[in-house]
């Protein structure tokens, strides 16, 4: 059964019953040739006529004169939504994971954009029934819903058993980023690294030593030769593949209000998607999660995992059915103060130049007024950091002693913190 | 499910629970006693299902404590692992910059009662 959910799909703007009385509309004109396809996506409204620029992972449209470019460009996005009938997870488990799956199905969108931008290029564009790559193939077999698979619901489902979430337990953007950093080490074929900068603190030192983890072993062990065999490998690895980096996912969960989003990161929040590096973000509005991939004014722009489709197998000849994996109408909006405050935002560096750009482009938009920074840019971790708990954090019982009889009277005591 | 329940006293805010009087009284004879110290509420978000209440809400922190510091100080009092996340809003609204000190973040945020408020959670989940 398809399931019509896309909340307030007035999708943006646009009031529910705006929408309604469009479908009804729709449906009153095609009553007689009614298709799968015109119902399915009868309700969505169309792209808006704006002069305003429409954003997507990095790149700008004018929404009057490349309305074919920007729909062509969402389209080309790897679609992930909840699907039935696949094998159960974990032998005995949820064949379906429609009601739980949405964030899981959010990861796999963001880390599928991060593979497609790794082995396609971020200008590819999907056409129906093209032959396709073989690189193509290799990324949607590693999202197909089979225990195997790389980045599978099965493997995701199961690798979160180890944060703490059962097979079938909602996920947060934080809980999908950290499965897919744990998921990510065994796929030898991309090579990734990838990262989740927690505390809203991002470290360059930190991320040039895991996609460069050779730098490091030069140093410790000069002259030995059997490092020196590591070295020759990762030289051997610089000349087949660019330098000697380890593509970047890097991963930004954040918290960027407590009920509502905090106004002040709204411009913040849009520059994300005008950054070359965009990956987009992961979040949603409450208890929805949606993969956010550009804005146009006031209005997100995401794919909607909410959606249940059969489960796909790959055809005999290699190739694989993926008219599903692709979403083919207009992209759902919704206006930005809606979005819940927890989110996750990526960016994909292909290469060290790319992070270096990153860097600076985030270090220039600090800079600028206007809007505060969801996160911060540090070169390298504070030296306090490493050796905290060295730290004399107990209180202070000569000051306690004093307190407690100054504030004899009082229900709570301060708890005293010294350096 | 959530794992933890706050304990009955603290199941009003602070400034729910004592007047403006009441609390600009207890900075002021708290900083005359302590003048290098920066006092420092911190509550747990109502809504939040993930992290554990503290045992102490009321703080008294170096100037020169970075934010950075008072996080790892918090997030080892909950035992968290370095992977579970942890945010501290100030005043309810922003995350503060983790290279800044106390100092720095009380200059700008304290409140008229001399204060510093901030709250913690963790992060939403997302499903239905």
């Amino acid at each position: 059964m398809l399931e019509w959910y896309c909340p307030s799909i007035g999708v943006a703007g646009w009031s529910a019953e705006n929408n309604k009385q469009d479908r009804v509309t729709i449906v009153g004109m095609d009553a007689a040739t009614l298709t799968y396809d015109t119902l399915r996506f009868g309700e969505f409204e169309d792209f808006p006529e704006t002069s305003e620029p429409v954003w997507i992972l990095g790149k700008e449209y004018n929404a009057l004169t490349e309305k074919d470019e920007i729909l062509s460009d969402v389209t080309s996005r790897l679609w992930f939504t909840y699907r039935k009938n696949f094998p159960p997870i974990g032998g005995t488990g949820p064949t379906s994971d429609t009601g739980w799956g949405c964030m899981l199905r959010c990861g796999q969108m963001i880390l599928g954009e991060a593979l497609m931008c790794r082995h396609l290029g971020r200008d590819w564009r999907w056409a129906r029934d093209q032959k396709q790559r073989e690189e193509y193939i290799s990324i949607l077999n590693a999202f197909i819903d089979k225990k195997d698979s790389y980045y599978s619901i099965h493997q995701i489902a199961q690798m979160g058993v180890g944060e703490g979430k059962p097979i079938g337990q909602w996920y947060g953007p934080n809980t999908v980023a950290q499965v897919l950093k744990k998921l990510a080490v065994f796929d030898t074929w991309s090579r990734l690294v990838v990262h989740v900068a927690m505390d809203n603190t991002v470290i360059i030192e930190e991320i040039k030593r895991l996609c460069m983890p050779w730098l490091d072993l030069a140093g410790e062990a000069e002259g030995e030769g059997e490092v020196n065999g590591c070295l020759e490998g990762a030289c051997a690895l610089a000349e087949e593949d660019t330098a000697l980096w380890k593509p970047l996912v890097l991963l930004i969960p954040l918290r960027l209000g407590l009920s509502d989003i905090n106004e002040a990161y709204i411009e913040t929040l849009k520059q994300c998607f005008m950054l070359p590096q965009s990956l987009g973000v992961i979040g949603g509005k409450p208890n929805s999660a949606h993969y956010f991939i550009g804005y146009v004014g006031e209005e997100l722009i995401y794919l909607d995992p909410h959606t249940t489709q059969p489960a796909v197998e790959p055809c005999e000849d290699g190739q694989v059915p993926d008219e599903t994996y692709h979403c083919q109408h207009p992209p759902c909006r919704m206006h930005i103060c809606e979005l819940d405050p927890s989110i996750a935002a990526g960016f994909f560096c292909k290469t060290e130049d790319d992070f270096d750009d990153w860097c600076m482009r985030i270090r220039r938009l600090s800079c600028k007024k206007g809007g505060l920074p969801m996160f911060e840019l540090v070169d390298s971790q504070p030296v306090h950091m490493v050796s905290v708990d060295t730290l004399n954090l107990t209180p202070d019982f000569s000051d306690s002693d004093r307190l407690e009889r100054f504030f004899d009277s009082e229900d709570e005591e301060f708890e005293i913190l010294s350096l | 499910m959530p794992p933890f329940d706050r304990t009955p006293q603290q199941n009003k805010p602070f400034k729910q629970r004592k007047s403006f009087a009441t609390r600009k009284q207890e900075v002021a004879g708290i900083r005359s006693k302590f003048p290098n110290k920066i006092p420092v509420i911190i509550e747990r978000y109502e809504k939040e299902k993930y992290l554990p209440p503290l045992d102490k809400t009321k703080f008294l922190v170096p100037h020169e404590l970075t934010m950075t510091q008072f996080v790892t100080i918090i997030r080892n009092r909950m035992a968290l692992l370095p992977s579970q996340a942890f945010y501290l809003l100030i005043n309810n609204s922003g995350l503060a910059s983790m290279s800044l000190t106390m100092a720095q973040v009380y200059k700008d945020h304290q409140d008229e009662d001399g204060f510093l408020y901030m709250t913690y959670a963790s992060q939403e989940m997302f499903g239905h």
